[in-house]
């Protein structure tokens, strides 16, 4: 397994709660007190958990502390008030697709080692991971620009890919393609190789195999990496910025609200962005604990 | 300051800035100590190269306070400072329309001081580049641009976001007056920029401010806004547009309000010459007031004047009585 793979692993391990089982592990299900809380150590570490915690929530936290109701309701029933909303729902479901079906097999290449100079590959993904999303927005105006190649091949059938959806689309699956493609490829990393070839041993074809043996065992790696994906799309600001001022999606209507009548009517709409961003994310995890709990029986 | 800012206190005033944190009094008493502290400017974002390649390091050297800056767009800046999201010692805007909201809880007063204008900026090795040549070298009228250039099939203009920009504003406001000048069809402005509805953002025209002059630069727009101070610090190839039109002479403010955007949430913008204002905010720090001296200064306004600005005599407005005594002296009171 490689670096970011054993990383990503350990990472999403602890997500999943596969290697450290928590309230709702097996102390809970007796009906004791948790085992981390029967010392003082054990206090001083959910106390610590929970300063951590919190100050990492300082600013949903201070998102609901400075909103005001009233703002809430004139900015979100003003007309055409959730038309961004919709565009970011859309573009991001389009987004989560093409990082399913190209980064999938990307992942999985990546994950069992069938691609010569690994560390090579792994660092291309880093990349896009280590640019700054402004600077990923400014170099897809050199990749994708009406003048480009590829934006005249756009442009032969009416396309284009600066300030239209497809460029939304396009920004964010750059903003988010790594977080997807490093997830999978340490979900498909934490499938036993075993397994697989036991089933290839009783007559599976490797197409077969993938998809009655592998994927179902990744699927909840698969899903938490998707979920954190579709949150990084959700709120893809940098690169949308440069090269998708239009259609607005709802970073953008937030930024250009703060711009035309100030922070109070531009706050509702990061809550409406939590709101629609959050459930997904939350039961991709749910579902993950609840199938990693059913693999360990 | 220098009295105020001993021991432990040395530290927190040499990080400065909360207007309301130095008085005018200590300000003054600074003036025999050692300038420390730090001059947190909030400026319009046609002023970010002047400011912080050029200004900035000037003066810290000439002053001895340090400089931080902030851009964006005059408008965001001042709903900014209105909701107590930044406290900037001095706010530099493109019109002082964007100031006197801000009065008088955070000013009373602004110094004009210095004038910018609208140009067309183009791409040099773009397919129309040829025909943006021929006018920008006067090988064939500026009515042109307007008349056939602007409005071929397949061109792509770029522009900025009228609802928050002054420059996006602007460039409509230049086009409706051109429209009159040249004596073009009333449909020439709705054609140029796509859309009779001066005030939307849904064009694939507009970009964020940030992104349009990267966007010409990189070669995949043929032409764009821009006010020629960013044509002169940027090096873009533009088209200088007669006073008439470019939102840059005294002399044709009257004939300028006639060009009106209306934006999204319904106010209505006149044009008016572009001037740059400057002000302090809140209770006048000393790194503030040095600031603002500098910039006014002839060692200041030369700056300008070298980035492409029309220096005017500086020129204030407001309650002349609250303007702190060092700037006055700048503006010869």
């Amino acid at each position: 397994m490689s670096w970011a793979a054993r990383a990503a692993t350990a990472a999403s391990g602890t997500v999943l709660g596969e290697e450290a089982p928590g309230p709702s592990g097996p102390a809970r299900r007796n009906g004791t007190t948790p085992r981390t809380v029967r010392s003082v150590s054990g206090l001083v570490s959910v106390i610590g958990a929970a300063v951590i915690w919190i100050a990492l929530l300082g600013p949903v936290i201070a998102l609901f502390t400075h909103l005001s109701w009233h703002a809430v309701r004139t900015s979100l029933t003003a007309p055409g008030a959730l038309d961004p909303l919709v565009v970011s729902v859309e573009s991001g479901a389009v987004t989560l697709a093409v990082l399913f079906v190209l980064g999938t097999p990307l992942a999985w290449l990546m994950a069992r080692g069938r691609l010569p100079f690994p560390r090579v590959w792994e660092a291309g993904v880093l990349c896009s991971l280590l640019l700054p999303p402004l600077v990923i927005g400014l170099l897809l105006i050199f990749m994708v620009g009406p003048y480009t190649p590829i934006g005249e091949l756009l442009g032969r059938v009416h396309l284009s890919a600066t300030n239209t959806f497809l460029a939304l689309c396009i920004a964010e699956v750059y903003e988010s393609a790594p977080y997807y493609v490093l997830s999978a490829q340490a979900a498909f990393s934490g499938v036993d190789p075993r397994l697989e070839q036991q089933a290839q041993l009783l007559g599976d074809r490797p197409a077969r195999v993938f998809r009655r043996v592998t994927l179902p065992l990744a699927t909840p790696g698969l899903a938490m990496g998707l979920s954190v994906a579709w949150a990084r799309a959700m709120g893809a600001f940098g690169a949308v910025v440069i090269i998708a001022y239009h259609p607005f999606g709802i970073p953008l209507q937030i930024y250009t609200t703060l711009q035309e009548t100030g922070l109070a009517s531009a706050l509702p709409f990061a809550l409406v962005l939590l709101v629609v961003a959050l459930p997904l994310p939350l039961a991709a995890y749910i579902w993950s604990a609840r199938a990693g709990r059913r693999r360990r029986g | 300051m220098g009295i105020a800012c001993v021991g432990l206190a040395a530290a927190a005033c040499s990080s400065s800035s909360s207007p309301s944190g130095n008085s005018s009094a200590s300000a003054s008493a600074s003036a025999s100590a050692k300038p420390t502290g730090t001059a947190n400017v909030a400026y319009a974002s046609s002023l970010q190269y002047l400011n912080e390649k050029v200004v900035s390091p000037a003066f810290t050297s000439a002053e001895g306070y340090k400089f931080s800056g902030r851009g964006g767009a005059s408008g965001e800046l001042e709903q900014n400072i209105a909701s107590g999201e930044i406290s900037p010692n001095v706010f530099q805007a493109v019109g002082g329309d964007n100031i006197t909201p801000l009065e008088p809880k955070f000013t009373k007063w602004y110094v004009q001081y210095a004038g910018t204008s609208i140009v067309v900026a183009y791409n040099p090795t773009g397919p129309h580049a040829s025909a943006f040549k021929a006018i920008a070298d006067g090988s064939q009228p500026v009515c042109s641009l307007f008349s056939s250039v602007l409005q071929t099939p397949g061109l792509k203009l770029g522009r900025t976001d009228p609802n928050i920009d002054p420059q996006g504003r602007d460039f409509i406001m230049m086009l409706q007056l051109a429209q009159s000048y040249c004596h073009l069809p009333s449909d020439t402005v709705a054609k140029i920029i796509g859309t009779s509805d001066f005030g939307t953002a849904s064009s694939s025209q507009i970009y964020a401010e940030s992104a349009l002059e990267a966007t010409l630069q990189s070669g995949q727009l043929d032409a764009a806004s821009a006010f020629i101070s960013q044509a002169v610090q940027l090096h873009l190839s533009s088209i200088k547009l007669p006073d008439a039109i470019n939102l840059g002479s005294f002399a044709d403010a009257a004939a300028y309000k006639k060009a009106t955007v209306t934006v999204k949430s319904g106010k209505t913008y006149k044009g008016s010459p572009q001037v740059i204002d400057i002000t302090t905010i809140g209770t006048p720090t000393a790194a503030g007031i040095a600031f603002v001296r500098y910039t006014l200064s002839s060692a200041g306004l030369a700056q300008y004047k070298a980035g492409g600005f029309t220096v005017l005599t500086p020129t204030a407005f407001g309650d002349s009585s609250a303007i702190p005594a060092a700037i006055k002296s700048e503006l010869g009171g």
